[in-house]
């Protein structure tokens, strides 16, 4: 059943009093929104969106995962990832070994999830938020210490976590976290 | 004085595609942007006699950032990313036909389950790039409410894309061979929900603009396209058929799940800014039509991989094991550096703006020999200089936000 197009009519604007009826709709409606509003901004930093875990967020390195393939680095299309070589001690051998262990660049990162996507072994995963300020750019280019573990999130320490649903009434309505939880 | 209309352009200085004409006396020229707030990312140079245009010179490209030419050193997934950033807003559809040329170039087709996946996304993403236009046309014409209420009533739209795909607007959702997530479980009954809300919602809209004598006054007969000088043009998208022109890239051309889904293309035949606007609205109605249809398929059918045969058979089991847990595609390392065999291939989709068209062309490499894209926006720009003549100043606004320019993707 493909689209068949038709063709419309514009509403014809009818009679005397046409005008009147259309502007008595039109601040009619304005009244209604006037006495009962329709709000959800987000108190922010009071409040904070609890993300869904599905969310990109910030991606973080699993280093017990990682087989240093380097397919993250290569798929980046931000150049954001790449690859730097580290000196290890080989657990087999004990000598010491040249490996590469991918870093992040956030200055860079656009979080288009393709390297959590093509990573072989599931080293790299993404946390559920995003709102991380950085003072200045050079913190933004982590080194791979910071990669292995989750950023801080400083929202969550202070805010009351809300989170947005499909409301049929309203739109989108804020509610606490924990009730959506609990449903 | 003669009014400057279309079809009557001369060049005293023979200088081709430049006006060089000396300015007659008493007329005025303006630049209109592009630092005025209701200008976008361009200029328009216009010539006033009295309150009335006589000249409109559009002046494109302050947001060019050689797209076509990056593309050719990014490999061919890489630029997914890339042409997403001509409309953020509107990411799958404008990035859905490259990824359809590529599909054509390798020879594959995605599973149906892909096909209904991005066609989902597309049109929640026409909904919501249909209310941007709306937002930016209210506050364009100074009906703020109508900027506050569908910015608001978009972040629905943005927020069903955030859980299908992970990211509110750039999703880089297509890839070749199919899309990268399925649906989480509870998407089909948020999706649900949202089109009950916009059902109702929509009637609102109409009441408090499109119907609001206020507004009626500032739209009707203004910018007139007649149908012929609309095909001359080569107006695309609500703007064609906003004057009479039965053409969608949907409907000329279906791809995806567009020829199993059943929806209506909104045609009328005015041609003025009240005739677009109705365009769009009535677009979202059927957008609001095709999701439900998609959602329904898409439940009834078994959730499998939403990705070609080539890139999944032979995936190792984690990522069969990612799929069934959180419903992500993982992708084969060969996608960074894919290549496709030489070929050439067209493809085009319809984006909230109109139709936009990609010529791919590879020689067997990694990266593209040559993208060339046909934006929607950049042949609707060509309204301003033939149509915006002989209206009055204050008119202009109500075509740029009726016509829905958008700067980013037509300088791409
Ligand atoms: S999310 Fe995208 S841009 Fe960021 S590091 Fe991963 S591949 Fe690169
Ligand atoms: S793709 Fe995964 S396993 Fe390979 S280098 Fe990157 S993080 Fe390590």
């Amino acid at each position: 059943m493909p689209a068949k197009p038709v063709v419309k009519r514009l509403p014809a604007r009818r009679g005397l009093f046409a005008g009147f009826k259309g502007n008595v709709d039109a601040i009619t409606i304005g009244l209604k929104y006037l006495v009962d509003p329709k709000r959800f901004t987000l108190i922010y930093p009071n409040e904070y969106i609890k993300l869904d875990p599905g969310y990109r967020g910030f991606i973080v390195l699993d280093p017990k995962k990682c087989i240093h393939c380097s397919s993250c680095a290569r798929i980046c299309p931000a150049a954001a990832m790449r690859m730097i070589k580290r000196m290890e001690e080989d657990p087999k051998t004990g000598k010491p070994k040249m490996k590469l262990w991918p870093v992040i660049n956030y200055q860079r990162c656009i979080f288009c999830g393709y390297c959590v996507d093509v990573c072989p072994t599931e080293a790299l995963y993404t946390v559920p938020y995003h709102d991380i300020v950085y003072e200045n750019m050079a913190e933004m280019d982590w080194s791979l210490e910071t990669f292995v573990k989750p950023p801080e999130h400083p929202t969550a320490k202070e805010g009351i976590p809300v989170k947005y649903i499909v409301d049929e009434e309203k739109g989108l309505v804020k509610v606490r976290a924990e009730e959506v939880e609990e449903k | 004085m003669s009014v400057w209309v279309y079809g009557e352009q001369k060049s005293e200085l023979g200088l081709e595609g430049t006006i060089t004409r000396k300015l007659e006396e008493d007329l005025y020229e303006v630049f209109i942007g592009p630092q005025h707030p209701g200008s976008g990312h361009m200029r328009i140079i216009v010539r006033i006699d009295g309150d009335i245009i006589v000249e409109a010179d559009p002046d494109m490209g302050y947001v060019h950032r050689t797209m076509e030419k990056l593309s050719e050193g990014r490999e061919w997934i890489k630029n997914v990313p890339l042409f997403e950033r001509m409309a953020i807003h509107d990411a799958c559809n404008v990035t859905v036909s490259y990824v359809m040329a590529l599909e054509r170039i390798l020879g594959i087709e995605p599973p149906p389950r892909a096909k209904y996946l991005r066609t989902l996304l597309c049109e929640i993403n026409r909904i919501a790039a249909h209310l941007y236009g709306f937002g930016i046309f209210g506050v364009f014409i100074g009906h703020s409410t109508m900027y506050m209420w569908s910015f608001a009533d978009r972040e629905v739209m943005v927020e069903l894309a955030e859980k299908l795909t992970g990211a509110r607007l750039t999703h880089s959702y297509p890839i070749p061979g199919g899309a990268r997530r399925d649906m989480p479980q509870d998407f089909p009954q948020a999706a649900r929900k949202a089109v009950r809300y916009f059902r109702r919602r929509l009637d609102e809209y109409r009441k408090i603009f499109l119907d609001n004598p206020v507004t009626r006054k500032r739209l009707e007969g203004v910018g007139i396209i007649p149908k012929k000088i609309a095909a001359e043009l080569g107006v695309v998208g609500p703007v064609a058929r906003a004057s009479g022109i039965k053409y969608d890239a949907r409907l000329a051309e279906p791809y995806d799940a567009y020829d199993e889904v059943e929806f209506e293309v909104p045609v009328y035949e005015e041609g003025d800014a009240l005739a677009r606007a109705w365009v769009k609205f009535e677009e979202i109605k059927q957008s609001l039509r095709i999701i439900e249809q998609a959602v329904d398929w898409l439940e009834k059918h078994p959730r499998e991989a939403p990705i070609h045969e080539r890139f999944w058979a032979k995936a190792p089991p984690l990522w069969k094991k990612v799929f069934e847990a959180e419903g992500r595609v993982k992708l084969l390392p060969l996608m960074a550096n894919l290549k496709l065999p030489p070929g050439r291939a067209m493809a085009r989709s319809e984006t909230a703006r109109g139709e936009i068209v990609y010529y791919v062309e590879s020689d067997g490499k990694t990266t593209p020999y040559r993208v060339r894209i046909v934006s929607p926006s950049a042949r609707n720009a060509i309204v301003f200089k033939y149509i915006a003549p002989g209206y009055k100043v204050m008119d202009l606004p109500t075509i740029y936000g009726s016509i829905d320019y958008f700067p980013p993707e037509a300088d791409r």
